[in-house]
């Protein structure tokens, strides 16, 4: 009843991948289909492509001061006005954008570092090490994100790298349990027990078989967490723990702002609404990310 | 005959921590180089426990072996230290899982897959391995090879992905495979073009082959020796030809008398009635006296012996064996 014959004309690749697109196509046929993320995606693009290219873009520099035009509202020389020094306010929105997303960027970078490996190890091993990597997370986890991340940039002393240290390590809990909880999961598929059944060692069920599969639950942790950690950054360096002067920052040019609130509102509107877009990019691109890797839908 | 066998199991039992009964109760059996022993026994009854203990893979805690020795090529699968054991599993022993769908790694390509369970155990270069891969892939028949072996496994059919276990399991050409199940979860037509592929390849390579299924006409189609499990003991055991000529255990007679035969006249399927006793609460005799037409008092209370049932190495556990003498006597 079994030909082999047969069976070696059963379907060729194209018609075979015809019903299954690769996986990766399939992700982004969905995330394409969804505006919001699209919308997400694109303005966070925007302000990434504005913050690299910053050097070269046909403004003044963000510390350069104009007397002449101290606390000027928006006009044709300067689109966003000036601030109380005769800066010009587009000028420190563009390079303090910079300033925000790396300090999104690189502390979610520090937070997934140390969380992920954690994580993965206490999901592995399960028993003491579990337990104590549990706690630990716990006892981070009890104290607010925010207040955690104050804590420590005060501990640190202020600057913009400090702050991300700060932020960073007060995300790593996040990551912890993530990881941990994806790695247990993925310890229950049959394909960990075919590993384990080709000998494999755990290194190698580590890296090959559990890490690629608990990627796409980190990516969107990590998408959302940036908006999270952007929101510190400014939040520290409203209080003056972040960037320093005379560098621009969202967070310390709205801490500058709140004193002219009355006379040059402008200076607290254009911080309010780059954070506003950049945080609400980051968390609709997470979502859609979300969505489109969702197994249950593929 | 007179070679040691590959595989000698004696006295395996397993148990839950905690109970008191076992799962798995004195299991015995012995497998010869390039044969098939076929376990069959509905679902619950230890067949994949079984496999798993001899892989080493029993998930402790909770299950635990309790008791036994199986010996293979010297070594005793059950008491060898975990890294020893690693450098057997997939060299020496394959194994090939019941769900083709799920028991590949998503996220690797296919021909890495079976390059890493050869890579793990020999020398080989990548290159090498790859070639191997391919080697593999070409031998289990998947249609244009060289392009499968850079496909992830969601874009393989059940039947294909199965071909690729299979590839996988037998990479290192082991002495011997266990197979749980490996068709249970393909359609019937595919079923029969993998048992097909089974049976070649272990001829060609001369492996020996634990196969578990509850599919009888499996069983026929691959099986050089049979052993029936019930609630986790081994019920009879024999060559093939006795076990479905003469079947002696009043459950495998029900089992062969429940399998839909070309010439019954019944509209019905005959079963066996009343179900398999939760392991908590397993009776003290026979396991099977609750369902037996022939039990007496003597069954439900002390557990059977083994005896020879014919002149062959067909083995049953029951009071009432040879049923014949009880017929008559009847």
């Amino acid at each position: 009843m079994s030909n082999p014959d047969t069976f070696q004309t059963a379907p060729s690749r194209q018609t075979l991948s015809e019903v299954l697109p690769p996986k990766r196509s399939r992700v982004w046929a969905k995330l394409k289909k969804n505006p919001a993320a699209l919308l997400g995606g694109g303005i966070v693009a925007f302000f990434c492509l504005v913050a690299v290219l910053a050097p070269v873009l046909p403004i003044p520099g963000p510390a350069v001061t104009d007397f002449m035009a101290v606390r000027k509202p928006p006009s044709a020389a300067h689109w966003f006005g000036t601030d109380e020094i005769g800066r010009d306010v587009l000028s420190r929105m563009i390079w303090g954008a910079q300033a925000s997303l790396m300090a999104g960027v690189v502390s979610v970078t520090i937070a997934l570092a140390i969380g992920v490996p954690l994580g993965v190890a206490a999901g592995y091993a399960r028993g003491w090490t579990d337990a104590a990597i549990s706690r630990v997370t716990e006892a981070l986890l009890a104290a607010p994100f925010l207040i955690l991340a104050i804590a420590m940039a005060a501990f640190l002393g202020p600057s913009l790298t400090n702050a991300m240290i700060a932020i960073g390590i007060s995300a790593v809990p996040i990551f912890i349990r993530l990881a941990r909880a994806q790695t247990m999961q993925v310890l229950t598929e049959d394909y960990v027990e075919g590993a384990q059944a080709i000998g494999l060692t755990h290194r190698d069920i580590i890296t090959r078989y559990i890490l690629p599969n608990i990627v796409p639950p980190l990516l969107v942790q990590a998408t959302l967490t940036i908006a999270t950690a952007i929101i510190a950054e400014a939040s520290l360096s409203f209080l003056g723990l972040g960037q320093q002067p005379p560098s621009p920052s969202w967070g310390s040019m709205l801490n500058t702002a709140k004193q002219f609130l009355e006379q040059a509102p402008w200076l607290a509107m254009w911080p309010g609404i780059g954070i506003f877009l950049v945080v609400l990019g980051f968390n609709l691109l997470g979502d859609g990310l979300r969505d489109a890797l969702d197994p249950r839908d593929n | 005959m007179t070679e040691a066998p590959l595989l000698d199991v004696a006295g395996l039992s397993i148990r839950i921590d905690g109970t008191a009964r076992d799962l798995v109760s004195d299991l015995s059996f012995t497998l010869n180089k390039g044969e098939t022993l076929c376990i069959v026994g509905e679902s619950g009854c230890g067949k994949s426990l079984t496999a798993l203990a001899l892989m080493g893979l029993l998930a402790t805690p909770p299950l635990r072996v309790t008791g036994g020795t199986a010996r293979f090529r010297g070594d005793d699968l059950l008491t060898l230290p975990p890294a020893q054991m690693r450098k057997l599993r997939g060299d020496r022993i394959g194994m090939i899982f019941q769900e083709p769908m799920t028991s590949l790694n998503p996220a690797l390509k296919i021909g890495d897959q079976i390059a890493e369970a050869v890579r793990r155990h020999t020398e080989l270069s990548e290159a090498d391995a790859r070639a191997h891969a391919l080697e593999m892939l070409r031998r289990v028949r998947i249609p244009a090879p060289e392009t499968r072996l850079d496909v992830y496994p969601h874009n393989l059919s059940g039947g294909m992905r199965q071909r690729v276990m299979i590839a996988i399991a037998l990479a290192n050409t082991p002495d011997l495979v266990l197979a749980d199940e490996p068709t249970t979860a393909l359609d019937v037509t595919i079923q029969a073009q993998v048992l097909e592929l089974m049976r070649n390849l272990q001829r060609d390579t001369g492996t020996a082959m634990i196969l578990i299924t509850h599919d009888l006409g499996v069983v026929a189609e691959m099986a050089d020796h049979v052993a029936v499990m019930y609630a986790g003991q081994m019920v009879e055991t024999g060559p093939v030809a006795a076990i479905f000529d003469d079947p002696q255990h009043p459950y495998t007679i029900g089992l062969m008398s429940s399998m839909p035969g070309l010439d019954g006249g019944s509209d019905r399927l005959v079963t066996i009635p009343g179900v398999v006793p939760p392991a908590r609460d397993m009776p003290g005799g026979c396991r099977f006296a609750a369902r037996c037409p022939f039990a007496d008092a003597q069954c439900a209370q002390v557990p059977p012996t083994t005896s020879a049932a014919g002149n062959t190495s067909h083995r049953v556990a029951c009071w009432k064996a040879p049923l014949e003498q009880q017929e008559d006597a009847a």
